[in-house]
């Protein structure tokens, strides 16, 4: 579905990642894992077409559903965002506009892809919010993004993100800012979503308990390099990588050694 | 527990109430009790919003709570004025999460460092460099560091930084304030391991707040779990794994990823999100999320009891002695 192949991406002309593979089947969920400056955001930006700065790849090709998206004209692109595939972030509310409610700029987006009418893509919202268990989707539809708890608004950004059942979603620190018990909800609900819609996703995440849950494929990034990939099961148990045993051996673990 | 434990610090029924728009009040901490003992590190976990900066704030004198006393070695801090309070200051002091925001970016990391011992005129102007040095070998830099501003360092770095602040004065105890949360797994590792030696030597005592249980588990002696300004459970670190009771404590362990964890076993977590803290039901504060809620809940917020040494509760479910 999506093949990155020997991609090279720079900044100022200075390169960021470098030869950067990867071949996702649909429905795969792949996690890039790694240290802050990694490259690991870099890379799903790249894929979107939205590298900030004047990124550009410079080398290599994208490939999605067997189209070479670096030939892609900025309206071909416009199309693909939001449709075929999207992308949370972090914060959703940040994503939103602060002055505007959320009903407002869920339609907003929803009228950007499709013709219907106002009312229609009102009652699309909806119906999308309560498909992500969202209580009372009304009021959240009146609500302004900094009226909702950090949960909620993820959930409505993963709500906007799959209005038109992307076939490839990708998610930047989903769950970085939540609290524990709402991360562990919105990893439930991003694993149900490859379930009921065969989405792949890519989630870039610096948790590795996280990633090493979700993931059918982990990517192991130092340095805007690949040091490591494989299956799950592979980089947990069986990798030598040394740069990988050491971040899994940093991560604390429940009943693991402790300290004092 | 060993007789040997020495109580320097000992919060009595401590609330703070903060005025709210509409005149509502916001009760960020509610009869808070709690012991730091020589040389042991207190973990104080919970989510966001629930009272564990707060209660922090008041050791190091930032705050201070609406009702209750805070005794270090005996005196009630929260009432210190003046030049005792600000002496009293070299005895706690306090670690931020963020580090960029906790320096000035144009002091050069020596200034930095000898701040609080120049405030309190314990080495002359001479003697900074020397000093400097030797605090920056403490906390594992290179001495030439003295040199740099806060900007060209790493994270790790100006963590370290910020401890060799913080033990200038040799204090008795520090306040970590997510001290590692914003540092990558790998680095924080090795912030913790600074952090646990130099306890060894110096015989520090910690209050370490974080909202990853997991490693609050790791490095704490003692772990006290908060939910909604309510105390819900303290307990050894060394338990939290197998004997934390309160149901919030174990939905706070179940909803940990783990690497080691069984991934065929969907995590668990609780479904529901916490109620604002403006508008608190009448009793136990956890009762609309926890599935053993029972009539006498919704009355009654249960007080904390202790179960076993050094291992007390707040839940209906648990009466003393036992289960």
């Amino acid at each position: 579905m999506l093949k990155l192949d020997n991609v090279t991406i720079s900044y100022k002309n200075v390169p960021t990642v470098q030869n950067f593979n990867l071949d996702m089947k649909e429905g795969q969920i792949v996690s890039l894992v790694g240290e802050s400056g990694s490259g690991k955001t870099t890379v799903i930006r790249a894929v979107l077409g939205l590298l900030a700065g004047g990124g550009k790849v410079t080398e290599g090709s994208i490939t999605f559903e067997g189209e070479d998206l670096l030939s892609y004209t900025p309206e071909q692109w416009r199309k693909l965002r939001g449709s075929d595939i999207s992308m949370i972030f972090q914060d959703s509310g940040a994503m939103m506009n602060p002055t505007r409610k959320v009903g407002k700029v869920f339609t907003e987006y929803i009228l950007t892809h499709e013709k219907i009418s106002k009312k229609e893509a009102w009652s699309k919202g909806i119906a999308m919010l309560e498909r992500m268990r969202l209580p009372s989707p009304d009021n959240i539809m009146e609500s302004y993004p900094f009226q909702l708890s950090g949960g909620m608004r993820q959930r409505v950004g993963i709500a906007m993100g799959m209005t038109y059942q992307p076939k490839l979603l990708l998610a930047d620190e989903p769950t970085s800012a939540l609290d524990v018990t709402t991360q562990a909800q919105i990893v439930r609900q991003m694993m149900k979503l490859r379930d009921d819609y065969h989405t792949g996703i890519i989630v870039v995440t610096h948790n590795l308990g996280v990633a090493a849950y979700m993931s059918d494929y982990i990517v192991v990034m130092k340095n805007g390099k690949m040091e490591d990939q494989g299956t799950r099961e592979y980089i947990l148990k069986e990798s030598k990588n040394e740069y990988t045993r050491k971040l899994l051996e940093a991560v604390p673990s429940r009943g693991g050694e402790r300290y004092v | 527990m060993s007789e040997k434990r020495e109580v320097i610090l000992e919060a009595k029924h401590v609330t703070r109430r903060f005025a709210a728009s509409h005149g509502r009040t916001l009760l960020a901490n509610n009869d808070i009790n709690l012991k730091m003992y020589k040389g042991e590190t207190l973990g104080l976990v919970g989510e966001s919003g629930c009272g564990k900066s707060t209660f922090m704030r008041f050791l190091v004198s930032l705050d201070t709570p609406s009702e209750g006393e805070i005794l270090y070695r005996g005196t009630d801090i929260t009432k210190l004025k003046g030049e005792e309070l600000r002496n009293n200051r070299q005895n706690i002091q306090m670690v931020f999460q963020d580090p960029t925001l906790s320096f000035n970016p144009k002091m050069n990391i020596r200034d930095i460092v000898c701040e609080p011992l120049m405030n309190f005129k314990k080495i002359k102007k001479s003697e900074k460099d020397a000093v400097c040095r030797k605090l920056l070998e403490m906390v594992e830099l290179p001495g030439d560091f003295a040199d740099r501003y806060p900007h060209n360092m790493s994270g790790g770095q100006r963590q370290r930084v910020a401890i060799a602040r913080a033990l200038a004065l040799e204090p008795e105890i520090v306040v970590l304030d997510e001290a590692t949360s914003a540092l990558d797994v790998s680095v924080q590792k090795t912030v913790i391991e600074l952090i646990t030696k130099l306890q060894r030597e110096k015989n520090i005592t910690f209050g370490f707040i974080c909202h990853d249980i997991a490693l609050v588990q790791l490095v704490a002696h003692q772990v006290a779990v908060m939910y909604l300004g309510n105390l819900v459970e303290v307990l050894p670190g060394k338990d939290l794994d197998m004997k934390a009771m309160h149901p919030y404590t174990r939905a706070l362990m179940g909803a940990v990823f783990d690497i080691n964890m069984d991934f065929s076993k969907p995590i668990e977590s609780i479904e529901s999100e916490a109620p604002s803290p403006l508008d608190l039901p009448q009793g136990c504060p956890f009762q609309g999320r926890c599935e053993h809620c029972m009539d006498i809940c919704k009355k009654e917020n249960p007080h904390l009891i202790e179960v076993e040494d050094g291992h007390s509760v707040a839940c209906h479910l648990f009466k003393k002695g036992g289960r």
